[in-house]
């Protein structure tokens, strides 16, 4: 049993790092190889993990292997277009403005019902709103809708909005975050200071974010949040 | 990121290269010596006309306690069912010289021989092995 154990935890280790190397694709996301690729891991991964009379190279062999060749195959994608079409495909247009492209539903093995379930996905339950439909590489839908039923932007009707900037988070969960402190231009003690004007320390916060215009965001343990008025951040 | 597939590339395809080297040379080396070893002890019982001697004894032991040492290395490479054989045949071979059966212990060192041979064959990289 603790051969299995450990052997469990050497495999699943390997897997993490294969999976780190793979990328940070989505299982959605992915593309025809890239999926292949994740259901021979993940059956390759369980036979010496379960099987002890198989040596755990069995496994690991294979596993760097398929890594090496998703490497190759990702590196030619990116070189050679005429590659990734083969490898990939290429996007097709399922609606156009005539209409359903019947020719490229049957090509891509597609329903009606396929199509109608993507673009309820998407928001757009009348084929009308749809201007162009897109079937990705990955197999998701891409909708562009038409003029009359794309959703308005602020743009569209000359509001001007304030320009918004991505908050930097300085505690979290009663820890300070070194790197963010020193990227938003802030010291410990500022924080320590702010914390001491509220009565309160650093284990009792969950969360703590400012952004690049000062507005800040506070919570404590078993309490309600609350924006705040802080120093001005720099670096968002 | 660039950089880094081709430093990841570099790293995995140098760790296959030294699993499979050093994998090659084992299992060659492993399995000629213990043919070797087998010759040998052949050639012994020939040469003394019994099985039942000092040096064939002391043979088979040098045998057993050398491929319990490859065996031991090999595992890390092969399945272990496929090199549990030869282990078996010592075994009995050890067995049949406490008999004096000559037959069956020329048998049993004919199939370490055998087996010796034939993991010689599907372990080394070849042609055949892939397809």
């Amino acid at each position: 049993m603790v051969t299995i154990i450990v052997r469990s935890v050497l495999i699943y280790l390997i897997v993490l790092l294969v999976f780190r190397l793979m990328g940070k694709r989505q299982l959605g996301q992915m593309q025809p190889f890239e999926l292949v690729l994740t259901l021979i891991i993940a059956d390759l991964a369980t036979i010496p993990m379960a099987e002890v009379s198989v040596p755990v190279l069995h496994g690991i062999v294979p596993l760097l292997t398929l890594v090496l060749l998703h490497l190759v195959i990702t590196v030619a994608t990116r070189i050679s277009h005429t590659f990734s079409k083969i490898v990939s495909g290429k996007p097709v247009i399922i609606i156009n403005p005539k209409g359903i492209d019947y020719k490229a539903m049957k090509k891509l093995n597609l329903s009606t019902d396929d199509i109608f379930s993507a673009l309820r996905e998407q928001g757009y339950f009348n084929i009308n709103q749809v201007q162009y439909a897109i079937m990705e590489t990955n197999g998701k839908v891409s909708v562009m809708p038409k003029g009359e039923f794309a959703p308005a932007t602020n743009g569209d009707l000359n509001i001007s909005s304030p320009e918004s900037f991505l908050p930097i988070v300085l505690v979290s969960e009663g820890k300070m975050i070194k790197e963010n402190i020193t990227l938003a231009s802030y010291s410990e003690e500022d924080i320590l200071k702010l914390l001491s004007k509220q009565n309160k320390k650093l284990k009792d916060v969950l969360l703590l974010t400012v952004d690049r215009l000062g507005e800040g965001y506070l919570q404590f343990f078993q309490e309600a949040g609350r924006t705040i008025k802080m120093k001005k951040a720099g670096g968002t | 990121m660039k950089y880094m597939n081709v430093i990841n590339f570099i790293i995995i395809a140098l760790i296959l290269t030294g699993i499979c080297v050093v994998e090659e040379v084992l299992v060659s080396r492993s399995l000629i010596e213990i043919q070797n070893r087998c010759l040998q002890i052949e050639s012994l019982a020939e040469e003394e006309g019994n099985i039942q001697n000092a040096r064939i004894v002391l043979a088979l032991d040098n045998l057993e306690f050398r491929w319990t040492e490859y065996e031991s290395k090999l595992c890390y490479m092969v399945h272990h069912k496929n090199v549990q054989e030869i282990g078996q045949e010592i075994v009995k071979a050890r067995k049949y010289i406490a008999e004096n059966d000559v037959q069956e212990f020329e048998v049993s060192i004919e199939l370490i021989k055998f087996y010796c041979h034939s993991y010689l064959h599907f372990m080394g990289a070849s042609v055949h092995n892939v397809l």
